[in-house]
């Protein structure tokens, strides 16, 4: 008899085995799940940026019939604690962040109160009837306006509008600067978008009086996390508290925070003891989840003749709004910007100063490639700079500063130990794959006939599943994952992360597939009810096929021992002489098909006197994978454009992607990841902006002001892979969730550059790149020469 | 006013080939009509402004975006959802399949209306060009994918789709 030997699945393009209930309509999503006797929430929302609360009067809202319960800020006080995520850091400034407002609104859209009706029609009629009174106050809608002296302070306590400065240097600048060949000094901005998943945000709150327990059903990236604060919120203990997370309807970072709602839902359920579901709408969306990416960046930079950089100075301000909010802080992206912006560079003096600005909008959170965009914005652009200060190419200029090959393991100057990557390689490829000189050649003939072509390119490094030791209120640095083998042989594995799109269903069932050698139909991947797995973490930071994953190799790797175990006890023979192979415990070389890990598990949990006594009948293991400070992923990117100077359109002609993950599960998914990396990328270049007036009211709160891109914006991306395996993680395995989001800005701003040198030279330094303001670059281009990026004497 | 608002109205309709009849409030979108009186939760709400297109049902052969349509107009009318396409993973619609096979989804949230759209097109085209399919779908956004795997997707369906026709028809 013979049997096929089943294939290795890791690195397979394994079709995703979650997806008939996604294409069949029938995913459980937050606004799907019905409970008896539920009850909908609608919230009340500041119409003003900056004001005092005098009152809150919600009589009108409960005589409408329908209306059950009401709740403003002072309801809450004293009865709810209010968030505090402090850094950890001698520049920081605490805060607190209400779940309703309580004397004082601090940015349009802040909750304010809420009503519960019988359905979210009546419950909007109540909130329509809710009247606040309201004394305005001084609106701080701008990094500017916050930091004028005579600006009212935002917190209690504080002695300045921000949450958080800090400084960090390493070599000797000064010393680089002053023996420099030439240095240069460039500004850049990236206007405030967001990740704005196409399902909003949403829950659904029950509690149990008799039991005494909470559920939180929440379209949540990190339902663990979430359950910890909401506990410390309410005041009650975690075994209390269950947060059930169904399919997420996109995550990319927005869905990675508590939201003030959530609390206010668990009150009004606790109050009411009706189930009560809150769903937002996309208005609310725009307004309230928490937006991102709002960099203003000021770099100095030295260089020599033969095109190195010698030093780095720079200072990040971000705009991070009216609070800080959980579990990142409002040191998220300005503390990450202490660290990275050197990028893959050998930059051995570097210098960063960072200001966190709190102001009148909406809180700051995590957005897909946190910090890493607007980061590797001013390195990039720093390298074209210098280029074309030199007359350089711009891949010439990055091959010179690159980290070489046989530095691996480097130590950054700012503190990173990267390890193998492809940094070089992967530039040389990305070149050929996108015939960098026959581009070159394209260009100048388009150019003869009066188009305007540009190029950009673009070489990032990545750390992926990242973590720090110091100055976070939680450290990342672990997942986990339950192995769990059944008597019938088929496996059940938790996570402690959770899939809203990332097909982590079918990539660790690969992963524990190989392991235990049985059919991927014969394992399925549990996660998002912290009920029924161990503690976890969560999926953020490309980090889940790196942490979840490798705690899901280790733990079937220890379910593999046991059956291997177990099987040479049955078969008599030494547990050293036995092997797994196609889902069959058989002694090596014994030419015997031995025993199928059906039988041996049948035996374990049915037939324990077979066994030693004392042996555990359970097939089953906890695993957990620390990843320290992550793994280093890396890309090249090379863009051609096309800029209308009439109208300010930039149609991409071509987009080339050569990205390097380390061992991939399966490169299908990498693939889809990337795309929709650079979509999002692509988004933040050229169309997404959250606008804000001078009373810092929000301008774009639908998709007909707030414009995301569609199939008609975005080009087919050539995707080519390397793959240079981490020394670190389980399978070799890097992140790649982030990647294709981090160079689009960068890339894009050097190709529009690139396109209207004909015209002039111009310094594009400001996202997104809207026909107005790539206008606005040609007019500059035509009207004077460069005055941002200058060669200093 | 408000008694206008809750006095119902008398629908017929026929969903996914089943015939109901509902009293409807007269503002109770077609949306909520389908998700929350039927269960049909296939069909999923994105921006309520009629931007995005993951609402998008197919009311008399049209396809349409059910967020800014009332349940009150629909008498008389058939509407078709996702739910109507198959019944069981082993029997999809060429569309399903084809983005099955392409990785044409990633979070699911677009998907329904992504796969109506799509089917719509391939009836009316049934070879479209890569730019016909990202016009056809230019009313439809995806944040996960990037559209390149749901431009594959659709060609496949396309081919699928063609090759089961019935011999003679198509040119």
């Amino acid at each position: 008899m013979s049997y096929r030997k089943q294939p290795k699945l890791l690195g397979a393009r394994v079709r995703r085995v979650e997806d008939p209930r996604f294409l069949m309509g029938k995913a459980r999503y937050i606004e799907d799940i019905e409970l008896p006797g539920m009850i909908d929430a609608a919230f009340v929302r500041s119409p003003f940026a900056h004001a005092e609360i005098l009152s809150v009067d919600v009589s009108e809202a409960l005589a409408v019939p329908g209306v059950i319960a009401a709740l403003h800020g002072q309801d809450l006080s004293g009865r709810v604690k209010p968030t505090v995520c402090d850094a950890i850091s001698d520049g920081w400034q605490s805060s607190e962040f209400p779940a309703l407002a309580i004397d004082r609104v601090r940015y349009a859209g802040e909750a304010v109160a809420v009503i519960a009706a019988d359905n979210r029609y009546l419950a909007e009629d109540g909130a329509a009837l809710v009247d606040v009174d309201y004394e305005p106050l001084t609106p701080l809608a701008s990094v500017e306006a916050a930091q004028e002296p005579t600006a009212p302070l935002l917190h209690k306590g504080w002695k300045g509008n921000y949450f958080y400065r800090d400084r960090h240097a390493g070599g000797d600048p000064d010393l680089a600067f002053s023996n420099a060949d030439g240095v240069l000094e460039i500004e850049l901005a990236t206007r405030r978008h967001g990740g704005i998943p196409m399902e909003g945000r949403g829950c659904i709150a029950v509690y149990d009086p008799i039991e005494r327990v909470l559920t939180l059903w929440s379209s949540t990236q990190i339902p663990h996390l979430i359950r910890s604060e909401l506990a410390n919120c309410l005041g009650l203990p975690e075994n209390r508290v269950r947060v059930i997370a169904p399919d997420v309807g996109g995550g990319f970072g927005p869905k990675s925070h508590l939201n003030p709602e959530e609390v206010a839902a668990c009150v009004l359920a606790m109050d009411t003891r009706r189930p009560v579901r809150w769903i937002e709408d996309r208005r609310e969306h725009m307004l309230a989840c928490f937006h991102s990416r709002e960099h203003y960046h000021k770099a100095r930079v030295a260089y020599s003749e033969e095109g190195e950089v010698l030093a780095l100075s720079a200072e990040v301000t971000v705009d991070c709004g009216a609070y800080s909010v959980y579990p990142w802080t409002a040191a998220l992206d300005p503390g990450m910007s202490l660290f990275i912006m050197p990028g893959p560079y050998r930059i051995r003096n570097f210098r960063c100063e960072t200001l966190a600005v709190a102001t009148n909008k909406c809180p700051y959170g995590a957005y897909r490639g946190v910090a890493r965009s607007a980061n590797c914005l001013t390195i990039e652009r720093a390298m074209d700079a210098v280029a074309d200060a030199l007359g350089m190419d711009p891949v010439e200029v990055r091959k010179r500063n690159l980290i070489r090959d046989e530095e691996f393991p480097y130590t950054s100057v700012s503190g990173f130990v990267y390890d193998d990557t492809s940094l070089i390689e992967s530039l040389d490829k990305v070149c050929a794959e996108a015939d960098y000189e026959g581009m070159r050649e394209r260009q100048r003939l388009a150019r003869e006939k009066g188009r305007l072509l540009g190029i950009g390119v673009v070489t990032f490094i990545e750390q992926t599943a990242p973590a720090v030791d110091e100055g976070v209120p939680i450290n990342f640095r672990y997942d986990s994952a339950l192995v769990r083998l059944d008597p019938s042989g088929s496996a059940t594995v938790q996570l402690g992360t959770h899939s809203h799109g990332q097909g982590h269903e079918t990539t660790i069932a690969q992963i524990v597939a190989d392991q235990l050698t049985i059919p991927l139909d014969q394992i399925r991947i549990l996660y998002g009810d912290t009920q029924q797995t161990a503690q976890g973490i969560g999926t953020f930071a490309s980090r889940t096929a790196v942490v979840a994953g490798g705690a899901a190799h280790i733990a079937s790797g220890q379910v593999r021992d046991m059956l291997a175990e177990r099987g040479a006890h049955l078969m008599e023979a030494a547990a050293e002489d036995v092997e797994l192979v196609d889902g069959r415990v058989t002694v090596r070389g014994s030419g015997t098909r031995g025993l199928s890990v059906a039988e041996v598990a049948r035996a374990t949990y049915y037939h324990p006197e077979l066994f030693p006594f004392g042996w555990s009948p359970l097939l089953e293991a906890a695993g957990t994978f620390d990843a320290g400070h992550g793994t280093y992923a890396n890309a090249s990117q090379i863009v051609l454009v096309e800029v209308d100077p009439e109208t300010g359109a930039v149609e991409i002609l071509e987009y080339h992607i050569v990205e390097d993950c380390g061992r991939m599960i399966n490169p299908t998914i990498v693939e889809g990841q990337i795309h929709g990396g650079v979509a999002q990328g692509i988004g933040g270049a050229f169309f997404e902006e959250l606008i804000y007036d001078e009373q810092g009211q929000l301008l774009t709160t639908s998709f007909m002001d707030y414009l995301i891109p569609g199939p008609t914006e975005l080009p087919d991306f050539r995707i080519s892979h390397l793959e240079t395996p981490s020394p670190t993680s389980p399978n070799g395995i890097k992140g790649v969730g982030e990647g294709g989001a981090v160079a689009p800005y960068a890339i894009m701003a050097a190709a529009v550059q690139d396109a209207i040198r004909p015209i002039g030279n111009v310094f594009v330094n400001e996202l997104p790149l809207t026909p107005e303001r790539v206008l606005g670059f040609v007019d500059r281009a035509a009207g004077r020469t460069d005055r941002e990026a200058r060669r200093s004497g | 006013m408000d008694d206008v608002l809750r006095q119902g109205v008398e629908i017929r309709l026929t969903v996914n080939g089943r015939k109901h009849r509902e009293v409807v409030e007269p503002r109770l979108l077609l949306a909520d009509f389908l998700r929350q009186r039927l269960g049909l939760t296939g069909t999923h709400l994105g921006c309520e402004q009629g931007v995005c297109g993951s609402c998008t049902v197919v009311v008399d052969g049209e396809t349409m975006r059910s967020c800014l349509l009332f349940a009150a107009q629909m008498d008389g009318s058939g509407v078709e959802t996702i739910e109507g396409l198959a019944d069981d993973p082993d029997r999809l619609h060429p569309v399903q399949q084809a983005f099955w096979d392409h990785h044409g989804l990633q979070c699911g949230f677009c998907t329904p209306g992504m796969v109506l759209t799509a089917k719509a097109l391939l009836e009316e085209n049934p070879e479209p060009s890569g730019a016909e399919i990202r016009e056809a779908l230019a009313g439809n956004i995806c944040r996960c994918t990037g559209y390149v795997f749901i431009v594959d997707s659709v060609k496949a369906a396309a081919e699928t789709m063609a090759s089961n026709a019935p011999r003679g028809e198509s040119p």
